[in-house]
């Protein structure tokens, strides 16, 4: 943890009480110049997933024009407000692929193939082989905050026979996930529901952690290589909150909790509400520093989602396949998932930050599992990457690959865009050493 | 979609090695209750990730996010305190006055027991009163400080996890016959031994095929066992979707809030009778006519309205064209779109999860389909369009011919006889027999033998919590025998399992 914040300072102002105080998010913890925080460290460079599944329809996603003087087809024009903190990429290819869905999400998310769960069956089921990059970065950025990550998703729909590939984004090893929070009003409970503890509680949960974690430590040497690698993770899982005891709780304006429930109206998922709500507590999550690695799992991979206000009847897996060409209920979807993710994004450039906003501080990678869902495509894969890295990347360019190059430089620009130093991302086929160039800064 | 291997190619029977069993969500559920007595668990838990359809598999692969570990901290403490919040309920569960020497100890041996599913170690209990010890100091309150002991029991890897290591020399271990209680409660109750089979384990009368059966068909009788096959069952037929039915409902006007659940009280009621009401041949699933209804889905059947609350006895009147699992409007909605139904779906259904006949997932560079140029068609007529292309109907053949039976009824299971203004052609060909709709299905799908060899084989998988090796095979096999021996009774295919060898036998870490 960083060991003292100005935070910490406002807390010890206000003697303690719930710290819900209505200030700009930040501003009081920062230099007179607002340009690092309040003990001279420099601003925090955030990295996050912005992911939704079954791909895009290229002839409208590709945009006409490259590098600056790049202008958007319609499925990107939702996002046309934000363009000074867009890098768009096309023309890259996942080359560690072999099965639909599968090799896309693994390929994208973590560089490598996906690891095959159980081989007797023909129905894959699959996990994925190495951490995801969220995770990769969370484990950058470890330490720094209370929340090594946070993980939201938006429609509710999960497939449930196809192995974590098809229910989780965020991985940290094989079967080893951390699953995202589908209720915003948890998410905001988990984040700023704890109210101030008396000291001798905090210390009596520090006792029961430390009892608990002994008896991980005691297990560990009684059972087999694999159930150790599980229990290691059930440790660290413990010690976060352990860590968390005592720390300065946030303080930032965070306003009414969102609704409890977003329960379907008329039998119509309510994704607009539910995304913005979201959106919302991972800007303030960002914003108040408890958390510099994410992701927001709009849809899952091979998502079933009816994405309803974009006139679809059936859902979107199935109209990929069904629907008859040129597919302009899939098309419509994409751009309402867009507009979804201009929302999002919106939401973090309206956060006042140092000089600049939130999204000045941000390297969000927004990809998908697929190229085009129809046929299960993965060259021309669809890759933004949102914000500006602190500085380290241009933005407002399109780069257009030539050769179908591997889709891991354009990831692993991200995360070096979120100030990760990463020497390479990927493993076999999908290693790469190089970002690229020509969207940075 | 290779044949299976006869038994003689089988390699020899190989016991799987032992792994930790992360407890799925509604363990998690009934363990706290069955040891606290009547609690709120907090509904803020992790959802389960099934892995090859069953959450006990999942739960013997994943482990504790720090998400999870943050809820079941909360949980814990949740609990622990509703408890310790009465001062009746508390006394009753300590048992003794915690300034009395000794009590301490006690309590904690009496708790520990059935909380970690084992008798305690005394060092376990010295640490564990340590503990007390620690946090009496700290929060200067002999209830608070053994409600946050409680609260510590229930975040134990012991309780989180069950686990079960087996015993015995290197190439003969077994799972100890207190690990035992557990493995047959888990199975049976889908929640911890009570006190009464962790005393069988701690005598040793768990050690036998005679004391197994004794204690299983004593599980059995208890309504937790109805509890715990309801979810089994759920979880093969993918039920909870059903809570959450989304129908188009400008196309089904019948669609409401609540048809998805009372389709889904149906199926599990029908699968009760049979397995437990009347013990029946599991078979006759496919085909029985005894069936519960409440207002809206006799309604959705066109038949009369049923008499009292909830779901009814209905036996089906014989011009009645449902009948049987494939006749519920459960199955045929969940195996349908949002607005047409989907042969190819219902296919896979009856193929993949009721025959286990596995078909891979569609190939890189599916063509794509078009709308017909001349003028309307029936759903039927488009697949066939789509089978014409030879790549597609590679595995088309096996779905898209069975589920064509069910076009007589819609997405959302009602009966109908015209599609896009055409009449239904409900007639099917599969592997040389003629046959229409779910009753006719039913009963040829009863006949193959591969029907019971796949509830025995997905309860193998379910009970065992991973998914059955090559080295398995044989005991798979063996099961399968068993099942059939007993004319496909359900109680008697968990006992033949629990007295198994593979249930009992524990392979070498890998």
């Amino acid at each position: 943890m960083r060991p003292l914040h100005r935070r910490t300072l406002l807390k010890g102002l206000l003697g303690g009480a719930a710290a819900t105080v209505a200030l700009p998010p930040l501003e009081a913890m920062l230099n007179l110049h607002g340009t690092a925080w309040a003990d001279g460290s420099p601003l925090p460079t955030r990295f996050g997933v912005w992911f939704w599944g079954n791909g895009i329809r290229r002839e409208h996603w590709t945009p006409d024009g490259e590098g600056r003087g790049w202008q958007p087809r319609a499925e990107l024009a939702p996002l046309a407000p934000h363009r000074s903190h867009l890098s768009v990429i096309t023309g890259h290819e996942i080359k560690t692929a072999t099965h639909p869905h599968h090799s896309g999400m693994t390929g994208i998310m973590t560089g490598a193939r996906y690891h095959q769960n159980g081989t007797t069956r023909d129905t894959i089921v699959t996990t994925f082989a190495r951490p995801s990059v969220d995770q990769i970065a969370a484990a950058h950025y470890e330490g720094q905050t209370p929340f090594r990550s946070l993980e939201v998703a938006v429609c509710r729909f999960w497939g449930t026979d196809e192995g974590t590939t098809f229910q989780h984004l965020s991985h940290n090893g094989p079967n080893n996930v951390n699953p995202s929070e589908y209720s915003p009003r948890r998410v905001y409970e988990r984040l700023f529901g704890m109210g101030p503890a008396a000291p001798q509680l905090d210390l009596a949960r520090r006792s029961v952690l430390d009892a608990v974690m002994g008896q991980i430590t005691r297990l560990k040497g009684r059972v087999g290589a694999r159930d150790r690698i599980r229990l290691d993770q059930h440790f660290e899982s413990i010690r976060a909150i352990e860590q968390r005891l005592g720390a300065p709780q946030a303080a930032c304006a965070v306003g009414e909790p969102p609704a409890a429930d977003y329960p379907d109206l008329d039998g119509r998922e309510q994704i607009a509400e539910k995304n913005a709500a979201m959106s919302e507590l991972v800007a303030l999550a960002l914003a108040c520093d408890l958390t510099r690695a994410f992701s927001v799992m709009f849809s899952t991979a091979g998502s079933g989602v009816i994405v309803w206000p974009a006139g679809a009847r059936n859902s979107l897996h199935q109209m990929c396949h069904d629907e008859a060409a040129p597919q302009p209920t899939v098309h419509a979807t994409v751009v309402y998932t867009m507009e979804r993710l201009a929302d999002f994004l919106n939401r973090l450039k309206q956060i006042p930050e140092g000089d600049g906003n939130l999204l000045d501080h941000c390297s969000i990678l927004c990809t998908t599992e697929l190229s085009e869902g129809n046929v299960h495509s993965n060259d021309e894969f669809p890759i933004l990457i949102a914000g500006k890295g602190s500085g380290r990347l241009k933005g407002d360019w399109h780069h257009r690959g030539r050769g179908k190059p591997n889709t891991s430089h354009a990831v692993l620009t991200a995360l070096r865009a979120g100030g990760v130093p990463a020497p390479t991302f990927g493993d076999g086929p999908g290693l790469v050493g190089d970002s690229i160039g020509e969207l940075e800064a | 979609m290779m044949p299976p291997p006869d038994v003689e190619e089988l390699p020899d029977y190989e016991p799987a090695p032992a792994t930790l069993y992360r407890l799925t969500r509604a363990q998690y559920q009934n363990c706290l209750r069955d040891l606290l007595g009547a609690v709120d668990v907090p509904a803020d838990l992790e959802a389960d990730t099934p892995l090859h359809g069953f959450a006990s598999v999942g739960a013997s692969e994943l482990t504790v996010s720090p998400r999870a570990a943050e809820q079941l901290e909360a949980a814990a403490f949740a609990v622990a305190g509703q408890v310790f919040g009465d001062a009746e309920r508390r006394q009753a569960l300590v048992g003794c006055d915690l300034g009395e020497a000794g009590c301490v100890d006690d309590f904690l041996r009496r708790f520990g027991r059935l909380a970690w599913r084992r008798p305690l170690s005394g060092e376990e209990v010295g640490e564990l009163s340590a503990l007390y010890a620690e946090l009496l100091r700290t929060l200067r309150d002999p209830w608070r400080a053994a409600e946050f002991t409680v609260a510590t029991v229930l975040q134990s890897p012991w309780f989180v996890f069950r686990v079960e290591r087996g015993e015995g020399a290197e190439g003969q271990r077994r799972y100890s016959d207190v690990e035992m209680a557990s493995r047959l409660s888990f199975l049976i109750w889908n929640s911890a031994p009570d006190d009464a089979l962790l005393a069988a384990g701690e005598r040793g009368e768990l050690a036998t095929p005679a004391g197994l059966e004794t204690q299983a068909r004593r599980l059995l009788a208890d309504d937790r066992a109805r509890e715990a096959m309801r979810h089994f069952f759920g979880e093969f037929f993918l039920l909870d979707r059903l809570d959450g039915l989304t129908k188009d409902r400008d196309v089904f006007p019948q669609m409401s809030p609540t048809l998805g659940a009372a389709m889904r009280r149906e199926v599990e009621a029908m699968i009760d009778d049979v397995v437990f009401g009347r013990d029946a041949d599991l078979r006759s699933l496919l085909t029985t006519r005894d069936t519960f209804l409440d207002a809206e889905l006799a309604a959705l059947y066109g038949l009369p309205p049923v008499e009292g609350p909830g779901h009814q006895p209905v036996h089906l009147p014989p011009d009645n064209p449902r009948g049987g699992l494939l006749g519920t409007a459960g199955i045929l909605a969940l195996n349908a779109h949002n607005t047409v139904t989907s042969p190819t779906l219902r296919g896979k259904f009856i193929q993949n999860t009721l025959l286990c006949f596995d078909i891979p997932p569609p190939p890189p560079g599916i063509p794509q389909l078009s709308d017909s140029e001349d003028g309307p068609e029936t759903t039927r007529q488009k697949l066939e369009r789509h089978r014409s292309d030879p790549s597609c109907n590679g595995c088309h053949q096996f779905m898209d011919p069975l589920g064509v039976s069910l076009e007589n009824f819609d997405a959302i299971g009602a009966f109908r006889t015209t599609e896009a203004g055409l009449a239904i052609d409900a007639r099917a060909v599969f592997e040389g027999q003629t046959f229409e709709g779910p009753r006719q299905l039913g009963e040829l799908l009863r006949e193959r033998e591969e029907i019971g060899a796949c509830f025995a084989r997905r309860f193998f998988r379910h009970g065992m919590g991973h998914l059955e090796s090559e080295a398995e095979e044989r005991a798979v096999r063996d099961l399968i025998d068993a099942f059939r021996a007993s004319d496909h009774r359900f109680q008697a295919l968990v006992v033949a399992l629990v007295t198994s060898d593979a249930f009992r036998l524990v392979g070498e870490d890998e």
